[in-house]
């Protein structure tokens, strides 16, 4: 009987499986209608509060705050009223940041040159390969010292040296780590992700970095490509081009690391018999996204090169629209999916760790960046 | 009678694919945006705000 229950299934499964299915659709399009309406209060707030503080005392203050401090700020409200009346956890399916960043950033591939990519992509190559190894390593080691478990050091490591949730997820089907671990990792990357997206881009200001360093320091030390995304859109158009080259060139390191990982528990930690990772590993974790920034890059400079100058000025304004619309949806969603409850459990020790890691990171960054984007112009 | 057989516990496999999944998707999605711009079906006014 059971074997029969397992392989096939009679009316009533059926039915509760289309019933599991109905929830999932209706919890889907609830968390999305939730990010729709606050990116539309976070855009109508973007773009009215510069006319209504015009004429006051707050005029500067009006026009200074951009639209991803308004969306991030409307999704943690949206993400507390929702907490409190017990819905949010039913929804958060519906909130896609993955989904909307991607398209926000194959969408932004169209406003970047792709003589600019090109110009761009070794010192972005060198940066990552260098801020990886050696922000990686210190993870790894610092953990190891305060005897967290193999596989969260790998998720820490991941998570803050590469990108964020993305990282953490690939690294996590590496290792085969626990879901509560890939949950708690996630929660601590966006609780150091929300506060750098603000103080970043002002110490940037505050040290007098050129456009293009400030875009690789952003890029290369804020963890998530959201949080780099909004910190750039902060910074301004030209570290945010820059920013965001540099962090998906991170991202597509993301293959190597998970491939290495994935030897390194196989042979070392767990010393399995599955053998080593294929190659084709490598095609399955790379993020697809990234050959759609390049691809949208392509399709623009083509464009640009035959439109006529009024073609071409419709064309940059409804990309530009386009674009901060997805990214304003993330923003939202980044907010939404804020959750403390799984940092609670952890304890301290991995909250030390991803603090230290996160110092070395700035620091290394911005070191590197100096160095390799000094100089460097649009 | 054998135990039931069921899926392994694959929480972690099951994110890592719906994320890539949605990879595709939004490598697609945000083309389609690029390619219908560069010919003129949507412009900026299909955004209200």
């Amino acid at each position: 009987m059971s074997e029969r229950r397992a392989t096939e299934q009679g009316p009533l499964e059926d039915s509760v499986v289309s019933l599991n299915r109905g929830l999932w659709t209706g919890a889907f399009l609830a968390g999305l209608v939730a990010v729709v309406v606050g990116g539309v209060l976070a855009r109508y707030l973007a773009v009215n509060v510069p006319e209504w503080t015009a004429d006051g005392g707050a005029a500067e203050l009006g026009a200074a705050v951009e639209y991803p401090v308004y969306a991030i700020a409307i999704g943690l409200l949206l993400n507390a009223v929702l907490a409190l009346t017990g819905v949010r956890d039913r929804i958060a399916v519906g909130f896609r940041t993955e989904f909307f960043i991607k398209t926000g950033l194959v969408v932004l591939g169209a406003t970047v040159l792709l003589s600019v990519i090109v110009r761009a992509a070794g010192p972005a190559i060198l940066q990552g390969l260098l801020l990886i190894t050696g922000v990686f390593a210190f993870t790894w080691w610092f953990a190891g010292k305060l005897g967290l478990d193999d596989k969260l050091r790998a998720l820490l490591a991941s998570a803050v040296s590469i990108c964020g949730v993305s990282a953490a997820i690939a690294a996590a089907g590496a290792v085969r780590a626990k879901r509560e671990q890939l949950a708690y990792t996630a929660s601590l990357v966006i609780l150091f992700a929300l506060p750098s997206i603000f103080v970043l881009p002002w110490l940037a200001d505050l040290l007098g970095l050129s456009p293009s360093v400030t875009g690789a320091w952003l890029g290369g030390n804020i963890d998530t490509t959201a949080a780099v995304t909004a910190a750039g859109s902060i910074a301004g158009e030209e570290p945010l081009q820059i920013a965001s080259i540099v962090k998906l060139t991170q991202n597509a390191l993301i293959g190597f690391v998970a491939v290495g990982l994935t030897a390194w528990f196989a042979f070392k930690v767990e010393r399995s018999s599955e053998g080593a990772p294929k190659a084709i590993e490598l095609w399955h974790r790379f993020p697809k996204f990234v050959l759609g920034f390049l691809a949208a890059s392509v399709l623009a400079t083509v464009y640009a090169e035959q439109a006529s100058a009024a073609n071409l000025e419709q064309f940059e304004s409804t990309i530009k629209v386009f674009r901060d619309s997805f990214l304003t949806l993330a923003f939202v969603s980044i907010g939404l999916e804020f959750k403390v409850t799984s940092l609670r459990e952890a304890g301290w020790r991995p909250v030390g760790v991803f603090a230290a890691a996160t110092l070395v990171n700035i620091g290394l960054a911005l070191a590197l960046a100096s160095i390799l984007f000094a100089g460097f112009t649009l | 009678m054998s135990e039931p057989i069921t899926p392994p516990s694959a929480d972690v496999d099951d994110a890592r694919r719906f994320a890539l999944s949605e990879d595709w998707l939004a490598t697609i999605a945000g083309l389609a945006v690029v390619a219908l711009a560069a010919a003129g079906v949507i412009t900026a006014d299909w955004i209200p705000l």
